[in-house]
């Protein structure tokens, strides 16, 4: 909420004026954040109050005058050059801007020649000082100003003060208006609340009208209150109090309309109560009722829109007929006009969950429904419609009629609230007395009673309806004591911590990065047609992703079901970036949708997040020199297979081809499977997707369902051989399309107890070996553990093997 | 032959060999020079089956010079074969290669900044005794507001725009507070948890990302005061920065905290002097705090009279922004490797 300085130190009674920063950090330290100080007058320097003591018509031109003004009361005069039709008589005050001023332009003011006569700055028209667009004739101060001669027109203009933007709590409904903040200044800084003048004995104008206020529900409207003004001039502002109306709302960000609306708003920003007038003239009953509205019911907003009401809309009604949303907005019908002359003023209490509802229902968030929602005092109406008569009979000459007509059926009593002295200090951790408490919460203006040396009985003032209960004194007690006096300590440890399982994701991370892999972190959702780009058959899960029901964009519609969309895009943004080597991964969580959609009951099967680990690799390997070679299919096997075990140890992983995964090339895709389950895939990426995500060039990529897989245990250490072991190598002639796995699964079928190990050290393919034939080169590794073998021995096991191979794959030796 | 003779022989030929070896430069020659000599039909062999011949008297004389002869071919070889086995080592140190070539990539991964600072965080928190806790990101309305005293249409739901999926009920969550909640409901104090996770709200700008990263902390316990929350802030942003910052709470409201306080950090570019970073305050803000609202504990059905509780919630981007002056909050999330491999 933005504030005045000026305004706010007009509420205050402190024995040392604060400075500006001084005010701002008192505020920020009690909790009210000041977030932004503008200095209301920085548009412009140099410019002054002077005096016209005489002007002459310029001697070479009809338009333009000769005005000599004065800074000094008998001082000399100065002649300005001026162009302005409106320039006024001997005795009456302008701004000057003299040489060396600067304007809001950028202007820099220099002596210079207008149609021959030097003319030393100029005098300013509302444009020219970006107070406004009026550029018709200079800004002529009132006959009534007070501005010293010489003054800076900042003072002049009421433009010497700053603007404080406070970033109010939610639930601070208190502080939306100078007088709360005022009164949180005042505590902090140990000073007295001033209220603003609310005499009405000038302006009584007569008997009070024959009006009655029926509330239907004191529940949803505590108080409602009425007060008729008659004679009233509706006009722009002009005298000196509607002018400083208009300037402090300018400050505080609001138009100055009429000095009806304007008193109505400018009570609003300085007491924290919204206001509303209904033209009087428009009434035909003499009952103001505030009940809710009949379902359907309709009624046009004064914006002019026709709404709809539902039963749960709070109305202001004249007889049977609605005039106002309460809280919200007034009726087009009895809308105030520059016809108007009878007033009826409302200064009400709605409860705040109704005209939330409301507003919200209808997209309708005024200044003053903000302020409902967040606790308006019914303690505060009585006031504000007595400062806004006041201020009305004052500008727009009118004369209230009888008193107030307050229905407040059960006003709100004082609470009191217990607080314990030792729970304060336990809380707080602040080794706080009754006598500094106590204090503390005076200044804030509660009432406090001790009826024992350890019991507080506090009393908040009505502004404060947030505070209840003994934790929200003690939080008050702490505010004004100050936060700084907490001391620090670290909480000592009474229980071991938990043991907690080694996380999966983590240990993915670190070896993934270790492996050389680069970690992303992309977001949660994605767009339709991102998560379509893998083209998963709709029998796919994947295929059916959660959608937002508010995103903020397109792009941002679904919740991703892959981690591989976003990463194969951003291959192709470091592509357009200069950087097609990549090697990327993520780790995180892809979300699916459980059975029977997302309703379901209990809540934590709301929806699957199984933790995926995906990694993509396009370009080249890194290399010493030049050009690296390219990634293939085995480098993202590679990566699966180092994610795998760093969670489940040195298990067994199978591979497989497989054509079934829609993202990857039919004839370069694996799955990987463990104990008979699959947890996860890899290969090429699929060249419809590449495109679909505008990847360049061959790409390949893994996904793995971390969730699927075993923790390992500790490591277990194996015996270190001590006897030497031998190698023997087979080379085999044998189908092209027998995979590497079956001979492997082979050779582990033949269960020789003497191998110890075996690896493919050749994969051969040439035409000249026969159509569809390739060569392998295999070494087996022969070992027993408690003696050296003979080579005999070494023979004769390799023999089985490799009779095994011949005949079961079968296969050539070659 | 004589004795006489076939001394003066075998002594020729050890004249001979020794006159043979030097010039030779590599270890073929030498060996074959050596069986020239000594091989068995090598010259040295040949006079000796004179030997036989000779009266029994004048044997051992001419079998002691034999001997003398043998052993001095042998040194010589030997010799010979050694220096020139250093010769090879010592040419080989003449060898040199560009040492300022550029290294061999080893192809070192990243791990992502701010999985970095999690750790880290979490390891900080870990020493202090707090346990990792994880919920959902997809979350209901009772754990992400209700629960913890934000019932529906109350103003505060206003500071988090969020995310819903279904109605009002199901929405991805905008704190990680709710994991709080998780654990309270299933957990008897003392609780001592440090959250970290992924959370969504909707607001997008240089500094707020529509997902980001919360590291949240919760303490329950008997005794538990403001004071051990200022503590464990103070720890954590000094550990975290290295160097000793300390840690101004102000008072503000967040509903499921009573007192409440904004979490100010000393600002560690300028430490409090006032700079740019700090908008010259001194004081950057990093999170939100406070103590347990009793309200809190008894949606959770822990009795406030006895436990009481503090929280804490942090933005990890922003604690990386401070430390590794990250200026654009989205750098985090698109995956250019130009901004990953720094870190």
């Amino acid at each position: 909420m933005k504030i005045l300085w000026s305004w706010l130190l007009e509420l205050c009674d402190l024995d040392h004026q604060p400075t500006v920063e001084e005010g701002a950090r008192a505020l920020t330290r009690g909790g009210l954040e000041i977030e932004g100080m503008t200095n209301l007058g920085a548009g412009f320097t140099g410019v002054v109050v002077a005096e016209v003591v005489g002007k002459k018509p310029h001697p070479q031109a009809d338009k333009l005058s000769l005005v000599d003004v004065i800074v000094e009361r008998g001082g000399a005069a100065t002649q300005v050059v001026c162009g302005a039709p409106n320039v006024p008589a001997p005795g009456r005050k302008v701004l000057w801007a003299r040489v060396g001023a600067t304007l809001p332009n950028g202007m820099t003011l220099a002596p210079k020649p207008v149609k021959g006569v030097v003319s030393p700055g100029m005098l300013c028209a509302e444009d020219e000082l970006g107070l406004g667009t009026n550029h018709a004739g200079i800004i002529i101060l009132d006959e009534d100003d007070r501005t010293p001669l010489g003054a800076s027109a900042q003072r002049a203009l009421g433009l010497d003060d700053w603007m404080l933007e406070v970033n109010a709590p939610a639930n601070r409904g208190d502080v939306l208006g100078h007088l709360g903040i005022a009164r949180e200044l005042v505590a902090m800084l140990r000073g007295k609340l001033v209220l603003p003048d609310v005499d009405l004995a000038a302006f009584q104008g007569g008997p009070a009208p024959d009006l009655r206020v029926a509330i239907a529900d004191p529940e949803v409207s505590p108080r409602y209150t009425a007060r008729v003004i008659d004679g009233v001039r509706v006009a722009s502002s002009s005298s000196a109090l509607a002018r400083r109306i208009a300037q402090r709302l300018r400050g505080v960000g609001v138009r100055p309309i009429s000095n009806l609306v304007d008193v109505t708003n400018y009570v609003m920003f300085e007491l924290g109560q919204p206001l509303h007038a209904f033209d009087a003239h428009t009434l035909t009953s003499t009952t103001v009722g505030i009940s809710h509205a009949a379902d359907g019911e309709s009624f046009t907003t004064l914006d002019g829109v026709m709404r709809t009401l539902v039963p749960g809309d709070l109305v202001i009604r004249d007889g049977d007929l609605p005039i106002a949303l309460a809280g919200v907005m007034g009726g087009l019908h009895s809308e105030v006009t520059e016809k108007t002359t009878r007033v009826l003023l409302e200064s009400a209490s709605f409860a705040p969950l109704s005209i939330r509802r409301t507003a919200r229902r209808l997209g309708l968030h005024s200044e003053a429904s903000h302020r409902f929602e967040r606790g308006v005092d019914p303690e505060l109406a009585a006031l504000a419609s007595a400062r806004a008569a006041h201020l009305l009979c004052t500008v727009g000459g009118g004369k209230v009629l009888g008193d107030v007509i307050d229905a407040y059926p059960s006003p709100r009593g004082a609470v009191t609230i217990p607080v314990r002295m030792p729970r304060v200090r336990m809380l707080t951790g602040v080794a706080l007395d009754s006598a500094t408490c106590r204090d503390a919460l005076e200044r804030l203006g509660c009432s406090v009673a001790s009826p024992s040396p350890e019991l507080l009985e506090v009393t908040p003032p009505s502004s404060r309806g947030d505070v209840t209960r003994e934790v929200d004194v003690i939080e008050e007690i702490l505010r004004i004591v100050g936060y700084e006096q907490v001391a620090s300590k670290v909480p000592v440890l009474r229980q071991a911590p938990g043991v907690r399982p080694a996380d999966r994701a983590e240990l993915a991370r670190a070896a993934l990065c270790a492996a050389g892999a680069t970690e992303a972190i992309t977001y949660g959702f994605h767009s339709v047609e991102r998560n379509a780009s893998l083209g998963l058959s709709p029998n796919d899960r994947r295929s059916q992703p959660i959608a937002l029901r508010n995103p903020m964009s397109a792009d941002q519609a679904v919740m991703r079901t892959s981690l591989l969309p976003n990463l194969l895009a951003a291959v192709a943004r470091n592509q357009s970036h200069g950087r097609p080597d990549v090697s990327l991964f993520e780790v995180g969580s892809v979300f699916l949708r459980r059975g029977g959609g997302l309703t379901e009951r209990p809540p934590a099967e709301l929806a699957d997040e199984p933790t995926w680990a995906s990694g993509v690799l396009a370009g080249r390997r890194p290399a010493q020199l030049g050009h690296g070679t390219p990634w293939d299919a085995f480098d993202a096997k590679a990566l699966a297979l180092v994610a795998i075990r760093a969670v489940s140890g040195e298990i067994v992983v199978r591979s497989q081809a497989t054509k079934s995964i829609c993202y990857f090339h039919p004839g370069v895709a694996g799955e990987l499977v463990v104990e008979g389950a699959v947890v996860g895939w890899f290969g090429e990426v699929h060249p419809d997707v590449r495109k679909r995500l505008g990847v360049d060039g061959a790409a390949f990529a893994f996904d793995l369902d971390l969730t699927k897989l075993v923790l390992a245990g500790p490591p277990q250490m194996k015996p270190i051989p001590n006897h030497p072991g031998s190698t023997r190598d087979v080379s085999l002639l044998l189908a092209e399309q027998i995979p590497s796995a079956r001979v492997e699964q082979v050779i582990e079928q033949t269960a020789e107890p003497l191998v110890a190990g075996f690896r493919l050290l050749e994969d051969y393919r040439d035409a000249r070996l026969g159509a569809g034939m390739k060569s392998m080169l295999w070494s087996i590794s022969y070992r027993a553990s408690e003696r050296t073998l003979t080579d005999a021995e070494v023979d004769k096991a390799h023999e089985a093997i490799v009779g095994r191979l011949v005949e079961n794959l079968p296969a050539q030796r070659r | 032959m004589s004795a006489h003779d076939l001394i003066a022989n075998l002594e020729r030929l050890g004249h001979e060999f020794l006159a043979a070896i030097p010039p030779l430069a590599d270890e073929q020659a030498i060996r074959a020079t050596h069986a020239q000599f000594v091989g068995k039909k090598g010259k040295v062999s040949e006079l000796m089956k004179e030997l036989g011949r000779l009266p029994a008297t004048d044997r051992p004389l001419v079998g002691a010079v034999v001997n003398k002869v043998k052993q001095t071919i042998e040194d010589e070889t030997a010799r010979r074969l050694g220096e020139l086995t250093d010769a090879v080592a010592r040419a080989d140190l003449l060898r040199s290669v560009d040492v300022t070539l550029p290294a061999r990539p080893l192809g070192a991964g990243h791990l992502h900044l701010l999985t970095q600072v999690r750790l880290e965080a979490v390891q900080i928190f870990s020493e202090l005794g707090f346990v990792v806790a994880e919920g959902p990101q997809i979350e209901t309305d009772w754990h992400t507001f209700e629960a913890l005293a934000i019932p529906k249409e109350h103003p505060a739901r206003d500071m988090q725009d969020t995310f819903y999926i279904t109605g009002e009920e199901i929405l991805l969550r905008t704190h990680t507070s709710p994991v709080q909640v998780r654990t309270m409901l299933t957990q008897a104090p003392p609780i001592r948890i440090v959250a970290p996770g992924l959370v969504y709200r909707r607001d997008d700008d240089a500094t707020h990302s529509p997902m980001f990263t919360q590291i949240e902390g919760l303490v329950v316990d008997e005794g538990i005061s403001f004071a051990d929350l200022k503590g464990v802030l103070i720890h954590f942003v000094s550990r975290f920065f290295q160097r000793d910052l300390t840690v101004r709470l102000r008072p503000s409201y967040f509903p499921f905290v009573e007192p409440g306080a904004e979490v100010d950090m000393q600002c560690s570019f300028c430490m409090g002097s006032g700079c740019r970073v700090c908008k010259g305050t001194g004081w950057v803000e990093i999170g939100g705090s406070g103590m347990v609202d009793p309200e809190v504990f008894a949606h959770v059905k822990i009795d406030p009279e006895k436990y009481t509780g503090f929280a804490f919630g942090m933005g990890l981007e922003r604690m990386a922004m401070l430390r590794h002056g990250v200026n654009d909050i989205k750098f985090y999330y698109t995956g250019d490797v130009r901004f990953l491999e720094q870190f």
